[in-house]
């Protein structure tokens, strides 16, 4: 057991966990060597992130072709669904991060599910409104309470949650406990989100992409993934990048107790 | 009666907030980080 | 002696087993409220009683549609099927931009004494394949068209985008 400050401090004096902790987990996880890993590739990260982001959106939205059946309107396609699934993938990440976190008390895993929170629950804000957007010229409805689309909006409801138990202790400590309990019992919703058009009648559609193949013509599917595939690169680094910051923020303020400490 | 509805302004708001979601939170983070990069390097330099 | 953190690694995996087992019975439980609609078979078999507000979805089926216009308002009638049972579907008001024969359709009203379902919103349902206007057009010609990719293009598709 060790508490955030102490985790801070350590970090704050050098890498002393790689020795303290065994383990090929621990080696890779400890907060010190996790930065000295991330800060060089961040920028060769976010520049590759970016340009696929833009290739896929540029690309979706003005040389994909328009559907037969809906049109143009499909083109919401390109931004909403390598959304939904940076939602789901980011939660599953946040899960896994409260596991680690509960089970090894990982103070990296504490700050990585910290982080993910804001940017996943970002992600299915956009997944959400642009699938409204979609479906009022497609369904003629914004929203409907079906199946999937309730699942989803639980997963934003999740996220938000996450976000406030994780900020809303007087002990960092106990925030990170209460929210990985909440993260790891969502995780339930995964599987129904997956599912929900399959085990139950929605008014969302089937999903096209399964491990077998895809109903999307090759034209319409290379963009889809190109886009998806800079939406899970922007999100990770998005996610690095703010886990890199608050490894540097810990480190400012254990330095700043230190030295008040001293001068005291 | 069918509606013919215009799908681009659906199709202009579902790109619009995706760009600026993403643009946002890509500043934001930046702004951050070079925050705490700064802060980190003037607390050890003193 | 077992260690701290594999006791908190068992206790964890349990009560996560133990929750999603609880929660897979408990929308096993609720699996018929969590459907959205009911299809015409479904309605077949045990009809809600008249007056009472569902949703009905199904294909609209070929041959069925007529619309007929009083004064300002349009209505349309239709039969909803999904292939064993249908439902004849009467509604007023303007249709989405999909709604045509061979098109998914969600309807939401009630069994009126007359038989009819009376909707009062009808939203359009469509597949999740995904083609551009020229495909889909020469499958169509080449007669390759799978029925579960939805209405095939053409001018017999009510409302097909032009």
């Amino acid at each position: 057991m060790q508490s955030m400050h102490s985790a801070g401090e350590r970090t704050a004096r050098g890498n002393l966990s790689g020795r303290t902790q065994g383990g090929w987990l621990h080696y890779f996880a400890n907060p010190g060597r996790f930065a000295r890993f991330t800060r060089p590739i961040l920028p060769w990260l976010g520049a590759v992130s970016a340009l696929l982001a833009v290739t896929g959106i540029v690309w979706g939205y003005a040389f994909a072709p328009a559907d037969f059946q809906q049109g143009d309107a499909a083109r919401i396609m390109y931004v909403h669904v390598p959304a939904a699934w940076v939602s789901m993938s980011g939660y599953a990440m946040l899960a896994l991060c409260s596991f680690f976190s509960l089970v090894w008390r990982h103070p990296l895993a504490d700050i990585a599910a910290e982080e993910i929170g804001p940017v996943g629950a970002g992600f299915t804000f956009v997944c959400l409104v642009s699938g409204a957007l979609w479906g009022r010229p497609t369904w003629g409805t914004y929203w409907v309470w079906d199946a999937r689309l309730t699942s989803v909006l639980i997963l934003f409801f999740l996220y938000l949650g996450h976000i406030a138990l994780v900020r809303g202790f007087e002990s960092r400590e106990r925030g990170y406990r209460a929210g990985a309990i909440l993260a790891l019992a969502g995780v339930v919703n995964l599987p129904i989100i997956v599912f929900s058009v399959q085990w139950w009648n929605t008014l969302h559609q089937g999903n096209s992409i399964s491990f077998t193949g895809s109903s999307i013509y090759p034209s319409m599917l290379y963009p889809l993934l190109v886009s998806t595939l800079g939406f899970y690169l922007c999100f990770l680094t998005l996610v690095l990048a703010r886990i890199l910051a608050a490894i540097m923020e810990r480190k400012t303020s254990s330095l700043l107790l230190a030295s008040a400490e001293r001068d005291a | 009666m069918i509606e013919h509805l215009n799908p681009w302004p659906f199709i202009n708001g579902a790109y619009g907030i995706s760009v600026l979601f993403l643009a946002a939170t890509a500043l934001l983070t930046w702004r951050r980080l070079r925050q705490a990069t700064k802060r980190l390097a003037q607390i050890e330099a003193s | 002696m077992i260690k701290p953190k594999t006791r908190r690694l068992y206790m964890l995996s349990a009560l996560l087993l133990g929750f999603g087992g609880a929660t897979a019975l408990a929308l096993v439980g609720f699996s018929s409220s969590l459907t959205y609609f009911l299809s015409p078979r479904q309605v077949a078999a045990h009809a809600p009683p008249a007056g009472e507000t569902f949703r009905l979805g199904g294909i609209v089926e070929a041959g069925t549609v007529q619309t007929t216009q009083t004064g300002e308002s349009l209505t349309t009638r239709f039969d909803v099927t999904d292939g064993q049972a249908a439902v004849p579907v009467i509604y007023t008001g303007i249709l989405p931009d999909l709604f045509g024969v061979g098109q998914g359709v969600v309807t939401i009203g009630a069994l009126e004494p007359d038989g009819a379902f009376h909707a009062e919103e009808v939203l359009a349902k469509h597949g999740s394949t995904y083609m551009p206007r020229d495909v889909a057009q020469s499958l169509k010609d080449a007669g390759k068209w799978n029925p579960k990719f939805g209405p095939a293009p053409g001018p017999d598709a009510l409302g097909s985008p032009s």
